[in-house]
């Protein structure tokens, strides 16, 4: 047999090569430990909610409604610390895992598309940290707003919310997927930028704080009220809606071609064991 | 016919550090046996020719094609890597089937096939455990599964038989053997000479980063002329044939054993001492047993190379 004759045929192409790798990854997500853990850690939030809504009907109406705490203290816990931590370690892993696991020679001598590798696994991340994410803020809203159930309304909020969640664990899984690939302590980089970086910057006055991810995505919620939030010295200037979501997908799509172009070029060293 | 895998001055530095250093080789179908001892640079030529890694210099082509970010060759390339490593959270089946997948197998031929080389390599009863909880040799031998579980036409196993149990071995060098005689191209490396010697004579010799010598064991044992060989005769007369062996110019020493039947000589014209040998067994009508060559196997080779003897 010619050695080229049976390889005519076989092309590979890159959405078949990122619908194998999505399913293999999500499958793998859902079974395993790192998933669990970050499932189990998704329900803190659900816990405050509870104890904040069993202790206002037990001792009577609270200074705060179910929405306004949801809005200004649920979501944002999910926004400057949930969504970051999980997509960090997300992210950082989607190729760094394979390296330090060793188990990237299984997956580099399969007909994939290289490019496809990335693509895949950060689709699967991200759609796990989203589903988990978004299960637990419906949850939390549910709670809150216990008695405020019957009103249509407030589920365009819920949807809002978690469209803008979903966003934000897009964009950060496409930075920390990034920073995975051309950093070996990606983990304490990702940590230095998420609380510290992300933090600080969003507070800035003018057009610093623009340069943080979450300030795309406060822009898309309402602004948090100060009521009840004195010591908050510095204002969000926000980007109008339209320009923060072409931002926010700017990030994603930036970091993931930077992801897959990087992974296409550089050759990953394996220790051997 | 065309090399299945060609490499063309094919170097590879680490920094510094030099992996691998112009290496020429072409590999035809068939098993042939990457040979050399651990650190030799056996890992960094199958990591080359199976494209993860990049050569610092030369060409590697395997069907004819560059390998580097070329992935559709994979369809017929089955690769068992050194590291004991897998996706732990997964069972043996699972691990297979999705490795499957990967191949592009639709779910159901994935299972069918994963069932049928589960089976042959003895998984069968344990494929629903967590790979985490196998043993050492259960864990080679799913390597040695996802690698071949596609039929690929080029099978590059890396130290397969590692923690195989001896008849887990047995099974395994069969089947390589099989699949070389079927046509298809397989490298294994190995630092255990009779390993290699199991299942082929096509051998490469690799240390330090560079090929010592390359083809079948007896035509490297022509390479080496200036290595003597041993040979040993078990006959009835032994000190007449000593006595005319002796007189031939060939023969650089005979030896007389512990066993009263068995001269051994060593010789450096290896063809022209056995020509000699058939005459001399019709002249002195001798009842020859055996005649055997005890160096002649890998490891003497091997040493001899490397300058350990």
């Amino acid at each position: 047999m010619s050695s080229l004759a049976h390889l005519e045929k076989k092309k590979t192409l890159f959405f078949p090569s990122v619908r194998d790798i999505f399913k293999f990854y999500f499958f793998l997500g859902l079974n395993s430990r790192r998933s669990r853990l970050f499932l189990l850690s998704s329900i803190v939030p659900i816990v405050i909610a509870a104890i904040f809504k069993g202790s206002q009907i037990l001792y009577g109406q609270p200074r705060f409604s179910g929405l306004f705490i949801y809005s200004n203290m649920i979501m944002m816990f999910f926004l400057h610390f949930l969504i970051l931590i999980m997509t960090l370690f997300f992210g950082s892993s989607v190729c760094r895992e394979e390296v330090d696991g060793s188990t990237l020679p299984y997956l580099v001598t399969r007909p994939l598309h290289k490019m496809a590798f990335i693509v895949g696994k950060y689709a699967a991340s991200t759609l796990l940290v989203g589903l988990t994410v978004i299960f637990s803020l419906a949850i939390c809203f549910l709670i809150l707003n216990l008695t405020q159930l019957g009103e249509g309304g407030i589920y365009k909020v819920l949807a809002r919310d978690a469209g803008v969640l979903f966003l934000g664990v897009m964009s950060y899984m496409a930075l920390f997927t990034f920073l995975g690939i051309i950093l070996k302590k990606a983990i304490f980089f990702g940590l230095l930028f998420s609380f510290g970086w992300e933090n600080i910057i969003q507070y800035f006055p003018g057009q610093t704080q623009r340069f943080a991810v979450v300030h795309y995505l406060k822009s898309l919620l309402p602004a948090m009220t100060q009521e009840g939030f004195p010591f908050l010295l510095f204002r969000l200037e926000p980007t109008p809606l339209a320009q923060s979501i072409l931002t926010l997908l700017g990030i994603v799509i930036f970091f993931l071609g930077l992801s897959c172009a990087l992974y296409a070029w550089k050759e990953f060293i394996i220790d051997s064991k | 016919m065309n090399p299945v895998v060609e490499t063309k001055n094919l170097s590879k530095y680490y920094g510094n550090v030099l992996g691998l250093s112009d290496v020429s080789v072409e590999i035809h179908p068939g098993v042939v046996g990457l040979l050399g001892p651990n650190g030799a640079g056996k890992s960094t030529f199958l990591k080359l020719i199976t494209g993860q890694l990049k050569p610092s210099l030369g060409q590697v082509y395997v069907f004819g094609q560059k390998i580097w970010n070329n992935p559709q060759l994979f369809a017929d390339i089955g690769y068992c890597p050194e590291t004991d490593a897998f996706f732990e959270d997964l069972s043996g089946w699972q691990f297979l089937t999705w490795m499957l997948q990967l191949h592009h197998f639709s779910a159901c031929q994935a299972k069918e096939k994963a069932n049928e080389i589960l089976g042959f390599l003895h998984l069968a009863e344990d494929k629903d455990r967590l790979i985490r909880s196998y043993s050492r040799g259960m864990r080679q031998r799913l390597k040695i599964a996802q690698a071949i579980a596609h039929d690929p036409q080029l099978i590059i196993l890396d130290e397969p038989l590692n923690g195989l149990d001896p008849l887990g071995r047995r099974k395994v060098i069969k089947y390589i053997r099989k699949m070389g005689e079927e046509g298809r191209t397989v490298i294994v490396s190995s630092h255990v000479l009779p390993e290699i010697e199991a299942m082929t004579k096509k051998i490469i010799l690799i240390h330090q980063g560079k090929i010592f010598a390359s083809g079948n064991i007896h035509y490297i044992r022509e390479l080496i002329d200036s290595h003597p060989h041993i040979i040993s005769i078990k006959c009835n007369q032994v000190r007449d044939l000593a006595a005319a062996l002796i007189k031939a110019e060939e023969v650089i020493k005979v030896f007389f054993t512990p066993d009263p039947q068995e001269v051994q000589i060593e010789t450096r014209q290896r063809d022209v001492f056995f020509d000699r040998l058939q005459k001399l067994i019709l002249e002195l009508d001798l009842n020859v047993e055996a005649i055997t060559s005890p160096d002649d196997n890998l490891q003497a080779v091997f040493d001899y190379l490397i300058g350990e003897k």
